[in-house]
Order: C-alpha cells, then structure tokens, then sequence
C-alpha cells in the first residue's frame, strides 16, 4: 500500500495542468460550436477516449492518466468536451461489442464530435424495470422498422445517432428479448421533443419513433443479447470520473466557506456558528471519503479489475453525498442559494452545465436530486448490493412467479 | 499509487484471523468478562509469540519494526473478535506513546518488555472533563526532591488495574508534561469504572502526590503537548480500525442472518427493507476501510494531510459504526437483543470506542479548522 503518486503520474499531471493553463478557453464557451472548437482540441491533445485502444483512434491512455485528466479539469474548472454520451457510452460499446465496419464507421466521428450521440434506453413505463422497454424492432429484411417512444433522453435534441435498446421477440422473457441498435437520428421517423425539468432548463428530451428504419448493419452484437450489453455499459459510466467529482465539489465547498464568514446569524458569523462548522466538517469528511473510495477504485482499474457491481457502492456513495451537500449549501446560502440571476459575486456558483449554461447554486441543487434517480436509481443501486455482493436473495417479483430464489 | 494491501500485509491478516477465531471465539470473549483480571494470559503469551505485542516497536527493542497500516490489520481483527485485554492499551497507548515521546532508555526498558508480554502499559489521556485537547489537562506536577509529586484524577483508564506502567500527563511548571506512573505504587489509587462492554476494563487513577523519581519524566518538561496530540491522533485512528472490525462482524452476522430467518414464508433478507439497509450497512463498512487505512497510511507516512485524515477517519467511523451495530440488531430483531446471542459484543466494543479518542464532534471540529483555516 502505497498511496503516494508515482514520478510518472506526478509528471504527467504538470504536463495536463501546463497544458490546461495553455489552451482552456480565455472566453466563455457557450454555442454548441465553441464547445465543439474546445472538444476538438482536447482530442487533439490526446485527451479524449483516452482508454480507447489505439487502433480506433484512443490513447490506449492508464486508467490514472484518464482521471488524473479529469481531476485536472475539474481543478480549474474546464467546460467539459460535448458528446459525453457518445464518448462515455456509445464508443465504449462499439469498442467492446461492435463489428470492425462499426467500429471504422463510427469510433473516429465520436472523438472529433463530427457525429453527436444520445442514449435511447428509458421508456415512460420502463424506468427502474428497464427490461420492460415496449419500442420494438421488426425486422423488415434488409432493415429494421421502429416504433415506440423514448424519455431522458440526454442530448437528444442534438444528437446525429442514438444507441438504441428495442424489443425484438416478445415471446421470450422481457430480458431475452431486447436487442441493441445504432440508430440514425436525424430521418423523418424519429421526432425529438425537449423535456423541460426542474431545473428550467432541458438537458433531456423524449423521443418518438414512428416506422423509423434501423440498418442491418447497424446492429450491435447478435439478437436477444440488448440487455446483456446494457449491462456491460452502464458499468463504464463509473470510475473514471471519480477524482474529478471530488474535486469539483471541494472547490464549491470552499465557496461555500468563503460564503460562511460573509453571513451572520444574531450578530456571527455563519463560519463561527459551531452547527455550522460541524456540517461544514462532516460534508468535508464525506468528500475526502470519497476521494479516499476512488483512489480504491483506481487501484483496481490500474490492474485491469473491473469494479462489477461494486460500482453500486460508488454511485450510492456520492449521488447520497451530493444530495447532503446540496442541503447543506442551500441551508448556509439561505435565500442568496435559490437565485437563477441577481446574486452578489461572493454568493454565486460559476459552474458548467450539461448543456452549456451557467450553473448556479440554485441549479445545482435541484440537479442533485436527479443523481439518485438517473443510471439505476439509489433504490436500485442497493438492490444491486443486495442481490450481487451481499449475496441476499431476490424478493418474489409479479412478472417473475414464484421466483424468490 | 496503490491502494491495495501487499501480500505481507494480506498474510498477516490472515494469520491474525484464524488465530482468533481459533482462540478468541465468543465462549472466550464470556468467560473472560466473568473473569476477575479480564484477560488470559496465554493468548497473551501467545500473542507475544506471534510478534503482535512489538508490531510497530523497531527491532532493537523486541518489535517487528511494521507500520501503522500492520497495525490497524491486526485491530481490525482485534475489534471483529471483540478480543477481551490490554493490547490496544499496551500497544498503542503505552507503546506508541513511548515510541513519540520517551527517552532512549524508556523505550529499552519498556518497548522490549511489553513487546515480550513481559510488561503491560496504558495511558491516562482523559480527565473529568472528558475533553480530549491536550492542552486543557488540569492534573498537576511538582518537584519533589530529584524527582515529582503528582496529583490528580484521570478517568476511562484503560486496564490500568493490569499495568505495569501508565503514561500520566500532568502540568509541571513549565507546562504540560508526561510521566510514567507505576499503577500498584504509593499515592495512587484506582477504582474500577464499569461500562457496557465488559471485555474492556477501565479504572479511575486517583494521583495524591504519587511520587516518581526524575526519570519517570517523558522528555523534558512542557513539551508534552505535540506528543500527546500525535498519539491521540494514532490512538483515533487505531479505535476507529477496531470500529471497523467490530461493524464488519455485525455487518457479517446480520447478512448470515438474514439469509436464514423466515418470517412471512420467506426468508428476510429477500425483503428489499432489511436488503436495502444490509447495503447501507456494507456502504458504511467500505467507506469505513477506506478512511481507516488511508489515515493510517497518511500518519506512517507523514503525509501533509496526515492530522486532518485521523480527524476524518475517526468521524466517520464513529459515525459508520454506530449506523452499522445498530441497525444490525436493527435487522436481527428480538434475538439481537438477547444476552445469549452474541451480536451485542461486538456491537458494544464499538460503541465504547465511539467516544474515546476524540468523538465525532470533536474531529469535525479539528476538520473545519483544517479547511478554513
């Protein structure tokens, strides 16, 4: 056990942190275009689909290059590339699963952001029980025929591609008969509405399909095996970025101290108000304890371990822990935190949304309470737990008679 | 960076694992809470043997010359047996607080002895105020011919009715400063405090100008407070890995338990109620591992956040533990509330060690003074 940086990973960080200070945009990114200028100089930089083999146009980059790029972005507060989903998700899968005409076909244009991807997985019925998904895929001959409606969908009103989940044989059980597909966005089939949240803002949309065409080509690995693969790909979301959030939520913390000493109670300071201080303290602990988990974690991918269901924990971990904190922040904020515009300097949160706005403390409030619920709600997260680490049986399920196993 | 254990390490834990559960199983841990002296001299002898009495003592004086992280394997073990005697006492606070603090000398005479299961040692950190920060101690020392007359009354001794020699901290003169005090020796009396765990033993040390000659003294006069600060800090980081192991049992039971208990027509741990809080309970044991070995990696290796990484470490664990043993006779239900069934041993070692050292509160104040500083 040693959990001092290497020389080479100690070097390698100056190198992305000069880097940084050379290149991160000196004005505001907020077209889709600046973001694409900026998401083509960190590939050209090497700094995207960093643990892509290097056939296919990656890095072939460690797992602690790829987080100490992360952690070093997070460190000054770097727009993030576009195309997350296709660089997060869709790449890997076609790395993993993919033919070598996909892969030649697709990987290139998800690193240059030529091609822009969404994620077409959640259904108005099949969220939490997302083997229950209704879209379905009749195969046509030489195509495949769409029809069925999607929701959450991240980017879609962006998107050129979106990696599709559809039934393909009703007859079987619901997990055997979902397949994987590449679909094409942009035909007069597939109609994409944005879906405004919370937030006021829409980072997701809902997408309807009506006869829209899937090429045979464009299917990924063989029939009945979506959901195995969904699997595999919910997994790559975990991880990497897990320096990076520590990171992030440490300089807001700072802010939020930086904010503690400016507001008083009964005459005090915030920052002298022992209630506050020990909040204040835990929120910290729990962040440290985070980064301390991701330093675990990296342990093993340094390895070539794969968290598996372990990634569970993770996503538990911080989801929860950015709730708290989003608590805490609004409570020692008072009525400064809920502002979307007119807030003082020293009471404002300078961050970058997912879809290029400016972020408040207001927004990031109400965007916490989306972590619990996207990617595996915390319900399932722990059923995960339950289920493949501790080893509890499965409870007696409606659709799976008789199946307390 | 690697935060994995080596194959040493990994070795050591389980040669510490199948020796308890060979020699401290839970008949042992009752009999020696209906024993008078607490704990049993063979598996003290034994443990000797095995080199677990000089973990972290250098070689010169009889120990292994091992590391902070060798250590919280061993009480993490220790914790998860709920292992009845003077180790922690011994070892951590007696041991290294000889290793800081003590002279050349003290440390022969001491480290070899107790590294040997010659010699039992303890230190007398608290007070009545029960406020763990050095600096406040009110215990008094003053000359007394060549050497010092000290008096005073500590509190939560740890197995002081067992020790050879406890580290008594008293204010001189010249300020604070430390001293090794004979337990059995004129001017001092102890009174034992019972608590809730009964494999732990603490005495009250009453000091009515107990008289120590001049080299009882730990390094020169008033300059005890960076000392005690460190081995609180170790001793914090050490409780919480006896914590750790003690939540992880009840973690463990509860799981086993769960698998089998049948209520409804099936058996518990299929209800997502007591399967979501058995994932809780594993969430708080991991985060619980990852801030106990990264503390006691930060202190061995004197990283810059070493301090603040204790504080860290033994706030959360305070806080995991608790979550951990409670809702582990949460999910038992009436069984784990009997006396017979032994979920409370451990559940008891760790809520004793909950606020020694420093509780929560006390390490979240540290923190913050850390980060706004």
């Amino acid at each position: 056990m040693d959990l001092n940086y290497t020389p080479e990973d100690v070097a390698y960080r100056k190198q992305v942190r000069a880097w940084l200070e050379e290149n991160l945009p000196r004005e505001e990114v907020r077209t889709l275009d600046d973001r694409r200028r900026w998401h083509r100089k960190l590939y050209e930089a090497g700094y995207l689909g960093m643990g892509w083999p290097k056939e296919v146009g990656g890095a072939g980059a460690r797992p602690m290059e790829q987080a100490i790029v992360a952690d070093e972005m997070a460190r000054v507060n770097a727009p993030a590339p576009t195309n997350g989903l296709g660089l997060g998700i869709v790449g890997p899968t076609i790395v993993v699963h993919g033919t070598d005409a996909q892969k030649q076909r697709y990987l290139k244009k998800i690193l240059t952001a030529e091609e822009l991807w969404c994620q077409l997985y959640s259904e108005p019925n099949a969220g939490s029980d997302l083997a229950a998904l209704k879209t379905s895929a009749v195969d046509a001959g030489d195509h495949f025929v769409v029809n069925g409606q999607k929701i959450w969908t991240s980017s879609g009103a962006v998107a050129d591609w979106g990696l599709l989940l559809a039934r393909t044989d009703t007859k079987v059980a619901k997990h055997k008969g979902i397949s994987c597909f590449l679909m094409n966005m942009r035909q007069p089939g597939v109609d994409v509405r944005p879906l405004k949240q919370i937030t006021g803002s829409s980072e997701f949309c809902e997408v309807f399909m009506t006869n829209a065409r899937v090429e045979k080509a464009d299917q990924i690995g063989k029939l009945g095996e979506g959901w195995a693969i969904a699997q595999t790909t919910l997994g790559y979301e975990r991880g990497g970025r897990a320096l990076a959030r520590v990171t992030s939520y440490q300089s807001q913390h700072h802010r939020l101290v930086a904010a503690a000493r400016r507001l008083k109670r009964h005459g005090k300071a915030l920052i002298d108000d022992p209630l506050v201080r020990q909040k204040l303290g835990r929120i910290w602990a729990d962040l440290e304890v985070e980064r301390y988990g991701a330093l675990r974690t990296l342990t093993m991918l340094e390895r070539g371990e794969h968290p598996g269901a372990g990634g569970s924990l993770t996503k538990l971990s911080y989801s929860e822990l950015e709730k708290r904190f989003m608590d805490l922040a609004m409570e020692i904020l008072g009525p400064y935190g809920q502002l979307t515009d007119g807030a003082p300097e020293e009471f404002r949160l300078e961050i970058d949304t997912a879809v290029g706005d400016r972020g408040t403390w207001a927004y990031a409030y109400l965007w916490s309470r989306a972590g619990t619920i996207y990617a595996g709600s915390s319900e399932i997260q722990k059923n995960v737990i339950g289920e493949r680490i501790l080893g509890l049986p499965k409870e007696t399920r409606a659709d799976r008679p008789g199946a307390a196993r | 960076m690697n935060f994995s254990f080596t194959d040493d390490q990994v070795l050591l834990k389980n040669s510490v694992r199948a020796a308890l559960d060979e020699q401290c199983k839970s008949s042992h841990v009752r009999s020696m809470i209906e024993d008078g002296k607490g704990y049993s001299d063979a598996l003290w002898g034994e443990m000797a043997k095995l080199g677990w009495l000089g973990l972290p003592f250098p070689e010169e004086q009889g120990g292994a010359g091992l590391g902070l992280v060798e250590l919280c394997l061993v009480l993490d073990e220790l914790g998860r047996a709920a292992y009845p005697g003077p180790y922690f006492a011994s070892v951590v606070l007696g041991g290294l607080g000889l290793m800081l603090g003590g002279s050349a000398a003290q440390k022969e005479k001491w480290l070899s002895a107790i590294a040997a299961g010659q010699a039992r040692a303890s230190a007398a950190l608290l007070e009545d105020s029960l406020d763990w920060a050095p600096a406040t101690t009110t215990a008094t020392a003053t000359r007394a011919g060549d050497g010092w007359s000290l008096s005073g009354v500590k509190r939560f001794v740890p197995w002081a009715h067992v020790a050879d020699v406890v580290l008594v901290p008293a204010r001189s003169p010249e300020g604070l400063s430390l001293f090794l005090v004979d337990p059995k020796q004129a001017g001092v009396t102890l009174k034992p405090m019972v608590g809730i765990d009964l494999a732990n033993r603490w005495s009250q040390m009453r000091l009515d100008g107990a008289r120590v000659a001049a080299d009882a003294l730990v390094g020169q006069p008033g300059t005890a407070e960076p000392v005690l600060e460190s081995l609180l800090r170790r001793a914090a980081v050490c409780a919480s890995a006896e914590m750790l192991g003690a939540a992880r049992r009840c973690l463990d039971m509860s799981v086993s338990y769960v698998k089998v208990r049948e209520q409804f027509g099936q058996v518990i741990g299929s209800f997502q109620a007591i399967r979501h809080r058995c994932a809780e309970m594993l969430l708080e044991v991991e985060n619980a591992h990852s801030a106990v070995y990264y503390a006691a990696w930060a202190l061995e290796a004197g990283a810059e956040d070493a301090a603040v990484a204790a504080s860290i470490c033994k706030s959360y664990v305070s806080d995991a533990a608790r979550k951990v043993c409670g809702d582990a006779i949460q999910v038992h239900g009436g069984i784990g509330f009997t006396w017979e069934y032994d979920l409370h041993l451990y559940m008891k070692r760790a809520k004793a060690l909950e606020p020694l050292y420093g509780d929560a509160e006390f390490h979240r104040e540290l923190i913050v003074r850390h980060v706004a500083a």
